[in-house]
């Protein structure tokens, strides 16, 4: 150890291992080469937020010692369905690269990527043995034929996550080789995956073998057929999925674990709603989002529940059912209302949700830090409710759904300035309107008073393309922007991207395309991607088989990359290359 | 015999219609087939067949205004009437026509359904201060600044929210179709 000015590396590799925080180790890493090493050496874990900004092989370079990855792939429209199936983001190359040099790697998640079987098998070989955590979250290109290699290879699986994948089901199989393989596991999911074939008696097999069993979501599976999995899983305290089938009387038999605070059963009714009331009052979390339940329901339930502190449903909760939540549950940290079926009589009439409810929930939840929200109407006032009472708010989503004429209070300038200068933690921020919804001005105020945001989300806000330029001039953190159904020209859209000083990622769909599509070259600069999907038809069959001939409009896409443009686009999918197009950079 | 007719588009079948009429994109397809389901949901059956009879027949002396009332279904927290269909596309399409040669005109507004027989200048008229109507009530009072102000007016008329409606959550949207079956 050389004697020098300044700490000795002893005391530094001491020190930085206890450093998590990404953007610490950020700047770390910038000190000098010393300190980039170190953080090389020690940092366990990295997210990349879009597998397309690097390569397999620049990690590898960096962070030979990652103990785990959080990959994501697909834009985040692709959870509603508006991005091409083959969009991209193939985990194939990563997993290459896991299975032959990250030996240290014990962590996996993948998100919104393309998996196949035979990525599976290669992971499970090279890793089984160590593998404690993967995570296949939104993914799609696999069949339970890869799930069986993970059974029978990842014998020490703390966690299985599959939610919201896209699973092509051959069999039970592999739920049986986790069951007889492993003693380990503690969380396992499977919620929203529609894999049917999987049998309760594996699943009672996995709670009576595996004695930390935790959290277990999944498909539909009749609860009656679950009474011995609950009297097994003895410390569980999750519980998600299931499915009511038989008649509400039956269900007195169930017993719920002792432990049991975070609940969500499919298809609960007002009958079988009963159930939950013994142990109502250790709730932590409810998820309603696809129970069966009208207004006077959550009321009913949710006076039960004061210790609740993370809530998911639809709006059918209505302004009645916030005005009980925000009497009743003070210690509601995060609370999202999805929107329910627009058809008559599918839902409560009083299913709605407005700035009636809004101002109950801001003066009775205090601790908010989570707001995702589907409201019919909208004033001012209730936003700047919101930003009086709210001070924990770090993100916060508002859709004004499209099913009314008239609002009572529109533009949503002021409120929408009031909230944000009062939310000063907000770090997320969503708002998507109608014409007429936020001026150029209110734009504007998005801007400047937005100093933390790190994401947003605009749809149908403003007016011209003035209110995205005074946008931009602000946002100084912005680093992920969406934006869709907007009357900004190409033009304004790529001036904007120049302006915003932290951006690293671009999603647009819906603006006033040019003629050529080169109005977008005024963006073009080194390192920065830009892919366009054209304006598409497609034929959408629900599920009665009727088909419907939809229009999509073009999207465009934008990032930062040190890999250089892609070199798996689908059709769907047009590079913009300034080089080729003769544009001076 | 040709004669001048005001046309219901029902399922927005005259998308791509040759007419010059200035209110030639109306209504988006999905959102009139949802919206009039709507209305026709709270209506008297009897009623809705005797308005579609009555649009159809080739009637001459007819009562200048004929209207049917019928009572809104009860909604809560409507200070304000919403009209619940906007007018729709007026496929103007009979290229002779005799300026007073008049046609029946349906309007369904607020859980109430009129008839009117009018002249072509006077449907437009109508047409007219309906969509002034609606268009100020979305304008703010701060003067929105406009880029393209045809273009604007017409997509408040489209649908709510031009050609994109709003996307549903994967999971949600089979939880709800799945929910239709049981």
């Amino acid at each position: 150890m050389t004697s020098q000015p300044g700490m000795s590396d002893v005391i530094l590799g001491c020190v930085v291992p206890y450093i998590d925080d990404p953007k610490d180790r950020d700047a770390v890493s910038l000190v000098c080469r010393r300190w980039y090493e170190l953080d090389a050496l020690t940092r366990k874990h990295i997210t990349i937020a879009l597998c397309y900004t690097t390569s397999p092989d620049r990690l590898r370079r960096r962070f030979r010692h990652l103990e785990s990855l959080k990959l994501k792939g697909k834009p985040r429209a692709a959870m509603f369905n508006l991005i091409p199936e083959d969009w991209g983001g193939y985990v194939t190359p990563w997993v290459n690269e896991i299975a032959e040099n990250f030996n240290c790697l014990r962590s996996v998640h993948f998100r919104r990527m393309i998996v196949k079987d035979s990525d599976l098998e290669v992971l499970a070989r090279s890793r089984g043995k160590v593998l404690q955590v993967l995570k296949l979250d939104k993914c799609s290109g696999f069949s339970t034929d890869g799930l069986l290699q993970v059974g029978r290879m990842c014998r020490q699986l703390r966690t299985l996550f599959l939610e919201e994948s896209s699973i092509i089901e051959k069999d039970g199989q592999w739920l049986h080789e986790l069951a007889v393989n492993n003693s380990v596991l503690m969380t396992l999911n499977f919620y929203m995956t529609d894999l049917v074939k999987v049998s309760f008696e594996d699943l009672e097999l996995i709670a009576r073998n595996c004695r930390n069993l935790a959290s277990v979501k999944i498909s539909d599976c009749e609860i009656l057929d679950l009474v011995g999995f609950f009297r097994a899983a003895s410390v569980l305290e999750e519980f998600c999925g299931g499915s009511f089938n038989d008649q509400p009387e039956r269900y007195t038999v169930v017993s719920f674990p002792p432990r049991l605070c975070r609940l969500g059963l499919t298809y609960m009714g007002k009958n079988e709603m009963p159930i939950v009331f013994p142990f109502a009052s250790l709730l932590k979390k409810l998820d309603l989002l696809y129970a069966l339940l009208d207004t006077e329901d959550h009321c009913s339930l949710i006076q039960r529940c004061p210790n609740l502190e993370v809530l998911e449903t639809r709006n059918v909760i209505g302004d009645r059912g916030l005005e009980v939540l925000a009497r009743s549950c003070k210690r509601l940290k995060r609370l999202r209302i999805e929107r329910g079926a627009d058809e008559h009589g599918m839902e409560d009439e009083e299913g709605v949700v407005s700035q009636r409810g809004l101002m109950a929930l801001a003066q009775g939840c205090l601790e908010l830090e989570y707001l995702a929200v589907y409201v019919s109407d909208i004033t001012n006032a209730s936003l700047q409710y919101i930003g009086t009472y709210s001070k924990n708010l770090c993100d916060f989503r508002l859709v004004l759904l499209d099913r009314e004429d008239r609002i009572t209070d529109l533009p949503l300038d002021n409120g929408v300035r009031d909230l944000l200068r009062g939310c000063e933690k907000l770090r997320r921020f969503a708002l998507y309107l109608r014409p007429g919804g936020l001026t150029d001005v209110g734009l504007g105020y998005i801007g400047q008073y937005s100093p933390k945001v790190r994401w947003m989300l605009l749809g149908y806000v403003g007016g011209s393309d003035a209110g995205i330029l005074e946008f931009s001039k602000g946002c100084p953190s912005l680093q992920k922007l969406e934006v869709r159904g907007c009357c900004f020209s190409e033009h304004a859209l790529a001036a904007s991207v120049m302006q915003l000083t932290s951006l690293r990622y671009l999603w647009v769909q819906g603006y006033r395309a040019s003629k050529s599509g080169c109005d977008l070259f005024a963006m073009a600069r080194p390192f920065w991607n830009i892919e366009l999907i054209p304006a598409r038809r497609i034929v959408m069959t629900d599920h009665v088989g009727e088909a419907d001939v939809v229009e999509d409009p073009a999207h465009i896409l934008a990032y930062y990359s040190l890999a250089g443009p892609r070199a798996d686009f689908p059709e769907t999918v047009i590079p913009l290359d300034p080089l080729a197009a003769g544009v001076e950079l | 015999m040709s004669r001048a007719t005001v046309e219901l588009d029902f399922f927005g079948m005259e998308k791509a219609n040759s007419s010059k009429s200035q209110f030639q994109k109306f209504i988006d397809r999905r959102r009139s087939f949802r919206g009039i389901q709507g209305a026709i949901s709270k209506m008297n059956p009897e009623l809705i067949k005797s308005v579609i009879s009555s649009g159809s027949t080739n009637r001459s002396p007819v009562d200048w205004r004929k209207s049917f009332s019928v009572p809104s279904s009860p909604k809560e927290d409507r200070s304000s009437p919403v009209p619940s269909l906007p007018i729709l596309n007026p496929a103007l399409r009979a290229s002779s026509e005799d300026s007073r040669e008049t046609a029946p005109v349906t309007i369904f507004y607020n859980g109430t359904v009129s008839v009117f027989n009018v002249t072509r200048d006077k449907a437009e008229s109508i047409f007219k201060l309906a969509v002034e109507g609606s268009s100020k009530n979305v304008e703010s009072t701060d003067s929105l600044k406009v880029a393209n102000p045809s273009r604007d007016q017409r997509n408040l008329l489209e649908t709510r929210n031009g050609d994109l409606p709003i996307a549903r959550n994967k999971s949600l949207q089979r939880f709800l179709e799945k929910r239709k079956e049981r």
